[in-house]
């Protein structure tokens, strides 16, 4: 009771704390982990305010593991930053926590704007039917592989099924010394690609009920841990963050990463071998892959939707995205600003241009996004045990059946 | 004779030991290798101080360090007019005395990171978010230090207070006089700790600031991190920097400190 | 008149301070006991939930009992840290020549800001570039580098080590201080009596130490309750849960997956095994916790 008035009675005050009211209007845009734009951003903001006289942003940037308790007390506070970009499954979370506004009233008023967009990756946020986030910049993984290695192995080609996946890897971690043959990101979801690849679906259609728990999914698992006990699949692959697993393949002697693109130009930097004759990039079997997306939403506590939305559609608009694009030679969803990227870097770097090319194809095939309001949690109680059977300490039925009745407990919860 | 040098073996072992992460900091700071070379060099290659530079360009660094400094200076002013008037209460007799200090002590028990969110928002209610009082708010009084000012006091010989409030000094007075003329080690460890800990707090000003000019050296280093990841010798060149003016102050001040430290920690 | 002044004086001196503890430490804990009870999230109301997060706690979640189990190890990793201190104090507490330099340098870490320290430690736990690798396979004793903080056994022990060279030199000085304040007559009058130096340390300066170890005890029992920073960045409760610490996990389940009912369950949880282990610690030292108080 007294928590209550004691909230009620702080988000009163803090709406008439004299830092917030300002004389002209202010608007907060959070972003994620993006400072190295930070030139890009301040023309964007001087531009907008030319259009928008007396509006002033206020630009916030966090780390990604900062962004959250950031968010959340600034919920709390009833203060939250008008526009927010959010990274992966956070958004719909946050989206049925109810903190976000719901943009499809003005996608449907300006069919243009909502035309900008690749439609796969715009519906990545679309839950209970309706747009919560509209795409910033967007990634999605693809199969890094190491052509000297594949020629050492005699290995054509990259892999167009698991099986053959698997005995490539195999091929190329018995090349003794360091060697190993295959290596994976494991954040987010970034490793399902694997397991959709062999038709093994994480939760029932309609997203109430864990499904994984197969013969099919037991025996991937015990395929990949077999290799994982050998040197056909680098540990790290399970235990590894970002740096250590990409440090290992800038390396040199790992066959095969699975990695999204943003990955290539941290191992350009780390790789000195790296050159078009030597890193060789294509689709996962299957053309599975899966998308780490950054998007912009609203906060549902703003005080001026509209001119939120503007700002959105500022920054989304075809000048600005171009800008991001080209600074960041990042793809940005807005389809003709990335096919104007795409043929500016087409003749002058070769491998870049590859890299990115992957990321336009195959938009259907994207898995390991499914739009769930409890996605960490789910996550949580999912890969703790996937790990176990992965790394041989728990075998895979034991580790499957844990990990179904914990899933299934988060989607119960939630 | 012998023995003595057993015991200085020993002790230099462990000296080797305790600034062997020091040394490795400082020589991948000034290094210009590619730092995952394997095996690495023992010494610095070709050292340099391209790092500093990199760093001194990529964060404003001159103004985080003022605000940290200024948050530093404002918490450890707190903790010594602060400590030492609770600390002074404390050697006191009243009623009450007995819970005043089970609650102070039960007050260590609970974590930061369980309190941001009301913390947050009673420093919203007050007005305080993004300032500098805000920011030294909660570290503005410290339980621990508050000990060891009662155990100085404690230690003053009762004579002492006796004469002087014959003289008919008021209990500021005494405090002020008698009692704090008395307590420079107790002095001494307040002004480290509470430097050290406001200087070193993380989690509380990543919440309650928003502008660039409010940010604090520990922020630096996340905002640093989300330029460069750590991949090369940039980032150890920044902790360099931020470690370094705290362990000045340390350095410093460390004979008075701890002999404060040990003086409060098991009189009385 | 002048006690009721002076009831005025001490009120006025505690006022300030206890002003902040009420703020930041009292309301906040009465704040987490009441939404333990309750189901709530920003922008939700709060529903009442009973003993529902706790039956959660302690029936359904595993993680939970493996953050504890892993405090404790921490927790039990004091002692031994506390037995290194001492070691080192005795070692310096004499008019050996230079003893303030070593003193200084093994007290050196303790004021290093937390994160810095993950950084520094991070990066010599690294399988290529870090000092620990190289140096074990120079040595000889490994072969292959060991990823220590992606490794299920070693993660743990290896945040351990870091910590422990972080507070050594805090429990060193408490220690220090303790064995100077022991009045040398006793040993003299041990001496006397041909009791050999172990005997010595065990009927003297053991018993003599008592309330410097139980202050060390009680430090190390909050650090091991609070040690944040340090996961945070080497691992951040990983690999799986294997350096999850109950403080890492009330973080994770209010931050990450915005569940701070659950997290204001696991709050009181650990502060009622905080104030438990506290009263042991003070029973287990003969009932007056005299070190503090």
């Amino acid at each position: 009771m007294k928590r209550r008035t004691f909230l009620a009675g702080t988000a009163a005050t803090a709406l008439t704390t004299p830092a917030i009211a300002q004389t002209s209007k202010k608007l907060t845009f959070l972003s994620w982990n993006i400072v190295d734009q930070a030139d890009l951003f301040k023309t964007w903001f001087a531009e907008f305010g030319k259009l928008h006289p007396g509006v002033e942003i206020e630009w916030l940037d966090k780390k990604g593991p900062d962004l959250p308790p950031f968010y959340q007390t600034q919920l709390a506070a009833g203060t939250p930053p008008d526009v927010v970009d959010l990274q992966g499954g956070i958004g719909v979370e946050y989206a049925a926590q109810g903190a976000l506004l719901d943009l499809t009233p003005y996608l449907a008023k300006q069919p243009d704007v909502k035309a900008r967009f690749n439609a796969d990756y715009l519906g990545n946020w679309v839950w209970e039917g309706k747009n919560w986030l509209v795409p910033f910049y967007v990634a999605k993984s693809l199969l890094f592989y190491n052509k000297s290695l594949f020629k050492k192995a005699g290995i054509e080609a990259p892999a167009t099924s698991f099986d053959e996946l698997l005995t490539q890897a195999e091929k190329i971690g018995a090349g003794g010394g360091d060697q190993t043959g295959f290596l994976t990101l494991n954040f987010d979801w970034l490793y399902w690609a694997l397991f959709r690849m062999n038709d093994v679906e994480l939760l029932t259609p309609d997203l109430k009920q864990p499904a994984f728990d197969t013969p099919k999914m037991i025996e991937t698992i015990e395929r990949l841990a077999k290799g994982t006990a050998g040197t056909a699949i680098n540990k790290i692959s399970w235990t590894g963050r970002w740096v250590e697993p990409l440090g290992a393949f800038a390396s040199g002697q790992v066959g095969m990463l699975n990695a999204h693109s943003s990955a290539y130009f941290f191992l350009k930097g780390q790789g000195a071998w790296i050159n078009p004759d030597t890193l060789g990039v294509a689709e996962l079997p299957g053309n599975w892959s899966v998308p780490t997306l950054h998007g912009y939403g609203i906060s549902k506590g703003t005080k001026d939707p509209d001119l939120a939305w503007a700002f959105v559609e500022f920054c989304t608009a075809k000048k600005q995205a171009q800008e991001m694009a080209d600074n960041r030679r990042i793809l940005t969803g807005y389809t003709e600003v990335d096919d104007t990227l795409m043929d500016r870097i087409k003749g002058q770097e070769p491998l870049a241009y590859a890299v990115l090319k992957t990321q336009l194809e195959h938009t259907d095939k994207l898995c390991g996004n499914w739009p769930l309001p409890s996605d960490s949690r789910v996550k949580d109680a999912f890969y703790p045990e996937l790990q176990n059977a992965l790394l041989g300490r728990k075998d895979a039925k034991t580790a499957m059946k844990e990990a179904s009745r914990k899933v299934a407990r988060e989607l119960r919860r939630a | 004779m012998r023995k003595l040098w057993w015991r200085h073996a020993a002790l230099i072992v462990i000296s080797i030991i305790m600034l062997a992460p020091f040394y490795w900091l400082l020589k991948t700071a000034i290094t210009s290798e590619n730092i995952y070379e394997y095996p690495p060099h023992l010494l610095p290659v070709r050292p340099q101080l391209f790092n500093f530079v990199d760093v001194w360009y990529l964060i404003p660094f001159p103004r985080y360090l003022f605000n940290s400094i200024v948050v530093s200076l404002i918490a450890v002013a707190g903790n010594l007019v602060l400590n030492a008037m609770a600390g002074f209460a404390l050697t006191l007799p009243f009623v009450g005395r007995r819970s005043v200090i089970v609650l102070l002590l039960s007050c260590t028990l609970i974590p930061f990171q369980a309190t941001i969110i009301p913390a947050y928002l009673i420093t919203a209610h007050l007005g305080l978010l993004d300032s500098y009082l805000g920011l030294a708010l909660p570290l503005l009084s410290t339980i621990v230090c508050i000990f060891i000012f009662k155990a100085s006091f404690d230690a003053v010989p009762r004579s002492l207070i006796d004469a002087a409030r014959i003289d008919g000094l008021g209990e500021m007075r005494i405090l002020l006089r008698v009692m704090l003329p008395l307590s420079t080690p107790a002095i001494a460890t307040n002004i480290v700790l509470s430097f050290i800990w406001s200087w070193n707090n993380f989690l509380w000003p990543l919440i309650i600031t928003r502008s660039q000019d409010m940010q604090t050296l520990p922020l630096g280093l996340a905002r640093f991190l989300s330029y460069m990841e750590d991949t090369t010798g940039a980032l150890y060149a920044f902790v360099v920097m931020v470690l370094a003016p705290g362990l000045l102050v340390f350095l410093m001040a460390q004979s008075a400190f701890m002999r404060g430290l040990t003086t409060g920690a098991t009189k009385g | 008149m002048r006690s009721r002044r002076r009831a005025t004086v001490i009120a006025c001196f505690l006022a300030p301070s206890l002003l902040i503890f009420i703020v930041y430490r009292i309301l906040p804990l009465v704040w987490n006991v009441v939404l333990s009870f309750e189901y709530w999230s920003p922008l939700h109301p709060a529903t009442w939930a009973g003993l529902d997060n706790y039956q959660e706690m302690l029936q359904d979640d595993d993680v939970f009992w493996l953050a504890l189990w892993n405090t404790l190890i921490f927790l039990g990793s004091q002692p031994v840290a506390i037995a290194l201190a001492l070691g080192i104090a005795l070692l310096v507490n004499s008019d050996l020549k230079g003893a303030s330099v070593y003193r200084t340098i093994v007290f050196l870490s303790y004021p290093l800001m937390t994160v810095a320290v993950a950084i520094i430690w991070h990066w010599m736990y690294n399988e290529r570039g870090g000092l620990i690798n190289y140096a074990l396979r120079q040595l000889g004793i490994i072969h292959q580098p060991i990823a220590f903080l992606d490794s299920f056994a070693w993660a743990l022990p290896s945040i351990i080590i870091a910590n422990t060279w972080q507070v050594l030199g805090f429990f060193m000085i408490v220690l220090l201080s303790g064995l100077q304040n022991i009045p040398p007559h006793l040993y003299e009058a041990a001496r006397v009596d041909g009791a050999p130096a172990w005997a010595r340390f065990f009927r003297i300066t053991l018993p003599m130490l008592r309330p410097s170890v139980f202050l060390c005890l009680v430090i190390g029992m909050l650090n091991s309750f609070s040690a944040f920073d340090l996961i945070y960045v080497m691992t951040n409760g990983g690999p799986g849960h294997a350096t999850e610490l109950l403080i890492t996990y009330i973080y994770k389940q209010g931050f990450v997956s915005t569940r701070f009912d659950y997290a204001a369950a696991l709050t009181v949880a650990q502060f009622a095994i905080l104030l438990l282990l506290t009263w042991i610690a003070h029973r287990a030292v003969g009932g007056n916790a005299g070190a503090i108080e």
